[in-house]
């Protein structure tokens, strides 16, 4: 037996140990505390496959293990034609599964499965990606049937999805991986014409043969055609495309500046005159090629994450078919079919409950993380999870025509967000058009007084004019700011939420899991004369950890009594047992009455009362509540400061919302909103002109996410609410978002003072070049330290 | 200096074969998990008691 103290935090997840719990598993020939029996078999399991070099190398805790199911819930997997989405086959009974898996936290954990999966005989060939957080393996499914596979995965403490790669996630990793061929070669290609670069430029100051710098320029030619043609393809299709739509971008001067360069050179090749500019080509191409593949790479990793209806619902369900209960796909289930609901279960379908009962987690649509209690002939939704209880339900409809469906199909009409010109692009509209203009009219004034000069002089003007600061100024900026936010704890995942945030007018804030934590707390405890406080938790803790209902969180930290005897748990109600030969009960005080007929009437306080009862009288009344987060009236009274408006907008319609809009002094509270009427409110604010952030946290805030100007979810979210975001809180705290605001306007000083430089470089440097004064090796000289200040100026903004 | 009529060339064909893996490696996926890679050199290291025969890495 170990010993233990008051703080003891589980070796494998780091929660708190609940006290008298006794679970340990011998890991580096220690016992290590265990918090529930769930990460106990978790940690044997990895000490007992000789892996447990994974808690030496791990640099983050693993997520809680649930309890394995009693039965493989897998089973339905093992027909072929009921996972041919996911599993393909290579030969005969050799096939390969691709996985999402939920909660991989590092590297070592892909280090994990793969050594345990690859120990099975069956697996010939298993790969995690960490960045995906999916697994792809090969195995022989006679060996090692899918459902087994599955089991494995969870036996490690993961939770395994079946992952059918969408079309958009499929074209995605492909522009993904053609992005880096272009990288690639546009760096191998720099190096090399950079090489050749040097060569050119000293023979300039010093002197070389015209033999040996022909040589050097038709080779540097050759290379920088490959990255003109090959790799800066993409900045000539966009401008192009732009320009067919009468829309002028960034991209177009980009385009300009590379084609004239590249054309102006081949030029002076050809005639052997001039001068050439292929390794400023080169290095442009790269490094702007080299901001967008990281900007993309930090959306692609979000978009994956989109979750789809299938993965909503359980995998398989229990179908009654005549007298017997039949696993089957739940997509499979149709309207008139019985399924048979078990207390965690995800309602797989619409329908009505036949019989049984329990307590509802209806979150995904409310927001409300206090279960509902249902009877049978009431209405349950597919996607809300039965927290306790159980019981058989008629479907109503299939998937397609469910509520979780139709809240899904709002995504797409909710998803466009309004349309803003990018700051960058307005200002390359100007620029191109002030360049051409110029050109036209020093190539006209050169045509009248010199024709012979006209071509390289024109020329030099619009190389000059190059837009490599103007271009890298605003993603410099953009890049720098995502840096600093992230190490703050905020990650940025759509490309203009830093410009778009600034436009907000007032942030929009969810309640339940938002602005509060989402789990209840006891907040007051008012006893009896007869019994003292530690008692009486002491006792309610002991019958609450029988239960599964969230109430029973709250008495977690509290060391029950021993000694009671006959618990039984009332699904959605409450739970009674007998202590000291006196019955005791707790739970609403409907259900204790039953218990204790002579009870008082609950107070009328806010909050939910929870009544401990014995046959003779009332115990206690605890009031639970959501607790509010730490800094949430803080992050509430910093926004209001730099005179954003902030409203709260729930589904939640107790009293609660309007409280806790007074308690943090909201300018503007909206309860009981149906995710329609949610979706409604931020298309009314912003047809008023007043663009909205949205804070939220649960399904039913996705439509909305999508819709706001900017969105923002909290790290507990649920995915489909955080692939519908533009930047994501990663800590528990709410003060990046405050922070975001600050860098907002930061990036946008930082951009403008970019741009100032840029565009004023240009203004010297243009009239000179115009009049034929400037040499090209300054133009060169002049054009590289004029985008270095800009990124310079950009890195500001990660330190301070 | 007559070298440099062999030597750029020969550089050249380096540039190009260096080109050519290097999309190889992209094109068979090697690149598609740049987070992993930096930790697995440490993870097989690591490994207290490496088993024989099965280990492909």
């Amino acid at each position: 037996m170990l010993t233990r103290t008051d703080t003891e935090h589980c070796y494998h997840c780091g929660e708190v140990v609940p006290p008298g719990a006794t679970f340990s598993a011998v890991i580096g020939g220690e016992s290590r505390p265990m918090c529930c029996p769930g990460c106990q078999a978790v940690a044997q399991l990895i000490a007992g496959s000789g892996l447990e070099s994974f808690y030496r190398l791990r640099t983050e805790l693993n997520d809680t293990a649930p309890p394995l199911p009693g039965e493989n819930l897998f089973l339905a997997y093992d027909k072929p034609e009921n996972c041919s989405d996911f599993v393909t086959e290579i030969a005969g009974s050799r096939v390969r599964a691709q996985l999402l898996l939920g909660g991989i936290s590092c590297a070592a954990c892909t280090w994990l499965i793969e050594k345990a999966l690859d120990s099975h005989p069956g697996v010939s060939h298993a790969n995690v990606n960490l960045s995906q957080q999916a697994l792809s393996v090969e195995f022989d499914r006679e060996q090692l049937p899918v459902s087994e596979l599955f089991q494995r995965l969870l036996a490690l403490g993961y939770d395994p999805h079946p992952w059918q790669l969408s079309e958009g996630a499929r074209l995605i990793g492909r522009e993904q991986r053609a992005a880096l061929r272009e990288l690639a070669v546009a760096g191998l290609a720099m190096m090399q014409v950079g090489m050749f670069g040097i060569a050119l430029h000293a023979g300039d100051i010093q002197g070389i043969a015209l033999e040996y710098r022909g040589l050097m320029r038709w080779v540097s030619l050759l290379i920088a055609s490959v990255v003109v043609i090959y790799s800066a393809r993409g900045f000539f299709r966009n401008a192009w495309v732009n320009l067919r739509h009468r829309r002028l971008v960034m991209d177009l001067p980009v385009a300009l500046a590379i084609g004239l360069a590249y054309l102006a050179s081949a030029w002076a090749t050809l005639l052997n005159t001039g001068e050439v500019y292929f390794d400023s080509i080169a290095m442009f191409t790269f490094f702007l090629l080299l901001g967008r593949y990281m900007e993309r790479q930090v959306r692609h990793r979000e978009f994956l994450r989109q979750t789809d209806l299938q993965s909503l619902l359980p995998a398989a369900t229990l179908r009654k078919e005549g007298d017997d209960w039949k696993t089957v796909p739940t997509r499979s289930i149709g309207a008139g079919d019985v399924v048979l609901l078990r207390a965690g279960d995800t309602i797989p379908a619409d329908g009505v409950l036949l019989d049984g009962g329990g307590a509802v987690d209806e979150a995904a649509f409310t927001g409300e993380h206090l279960p509902r209690s249902v009877a049978p002939g009431e209405q349950l939704s597919a996607g809300t999870v039965l927290r306790d209880g159980g019981g058989s339900l008629r479907v109503d409809c299939d998937a397609a025509g469910s509520r979780l469906a139709t809240m899904l199909s709002m995504l797409s009409r909710g998803g466009d967000k309004p349309a803003l010109a990018r700051l960058a692009d307005r200002v390359a509209a100007r620029f191109v058009g002030a360049v051409l203009v110029i050109a036209a009219l020093v190539a006209a004034y050169w045509w009248h007084t010199d024709p012979t000069r006209t071509l390289w002089i024109t020329l030099s003007v619009l190389v000059v004019s190059c837009p490599c600061a103007l271009a890298l100024a605003t993603p410099a900026a953009l890049t720098a700011a995502t840096a600093h936010l992230r190490r703050r704890g905020l990650l940025l995942v759509g490309e203009d939420s830093l410009e778009t945030l600034l436009r907000c007018k007032r942030v929009v804030f969810d309640k339940t899991g938002t602005l509060t934590r989402g789990e209840l707390r006891r907040r007051e405890t008012r006893v009896a004369d007869d019994i003292d406080e530690p008692a009486a938790l002491a006792l309610a803790a002991a019958l609450e950890q029988r239960g599964r209902h969230p109430i029973a969180q709250a008495f977690a930290d509290i060391a029950p009594v021993t000694g009671l005897q006959d618990v039984e748990v009332v699904p959605g109600r409450g739970i009674r047992g007998r202590f000291q030969a006196q019955a005791v009960a707790i739970g609403s005080p409907a259900f204790v009455a039953e218990t204790c007929p002579a009870l008082p009437t609950a107070p009328t306080d806010p909050g939910h009362w929870v009544a401990l009862v014995n046959d003779r009288g009332l115990l206690a009344w605890f009031a639970l509540d959501d607790t509010l987060r730490s800094d949430a009236s803080d992050t509430v009274a910093a926004l209001k400061a730099r005179g954003l408006g902030v409203e709260l907008l729930t589904g939640d319609a107790s009293d609660a919302g309007p409280r806790l809009a007074q308690e943090l002094a909201l300018d503007a509270a909206r309860i009981g909103a149906s995710p329609e009427q949610k979706l409604e409110h931020i298309h009314q604010l912003q047809a008023a002109g007043t663009p909205v952030a949205m804070v939220g946290d649960g399904l039913n805030d996705a439509p909305v996410l999508a819709a706001a100007d900017c969105a923002f979810a909290v790290n507990q979210a649920t995915d489909l609410a955080k692939s519908q975001a533009d930047a994501i809180l990663m800590g528990q705290s709410l003060a990046p978002l405050d922070e975001a605001f600050a860098m907002a306007t930061r990036c946008r000083q930082i951009i403008r003072q970019n741009m100032a430089w840029a565009l004023g470089y240009n203004a010297l440097a243009v009239p000179l070049a115009a009049a034929g004064w400037i040499p090209p090796w300054a133009a060169a000289v002049g054009m590289s330290a004029s985008s270095l200040l800009v990124v310079l100026n950009s890195l500001r903004l990660r330190h301070r | 200096m007559d070298s440099l009529y062999i030597l750029i060339p020969i550089a050249v064909v380096f540039c190009a074969v260096a080109i050519k893996l290097l999309l190889w490696a992209i094109d068979s996926g090697q690149y598609d998990d740049l987070d992993k890679e930096a930790w697995r050199i440490l993870m097989d290291d690591e490994d207290a008691q490496p088993r024989e025969g099965s280990d492909r890495d």
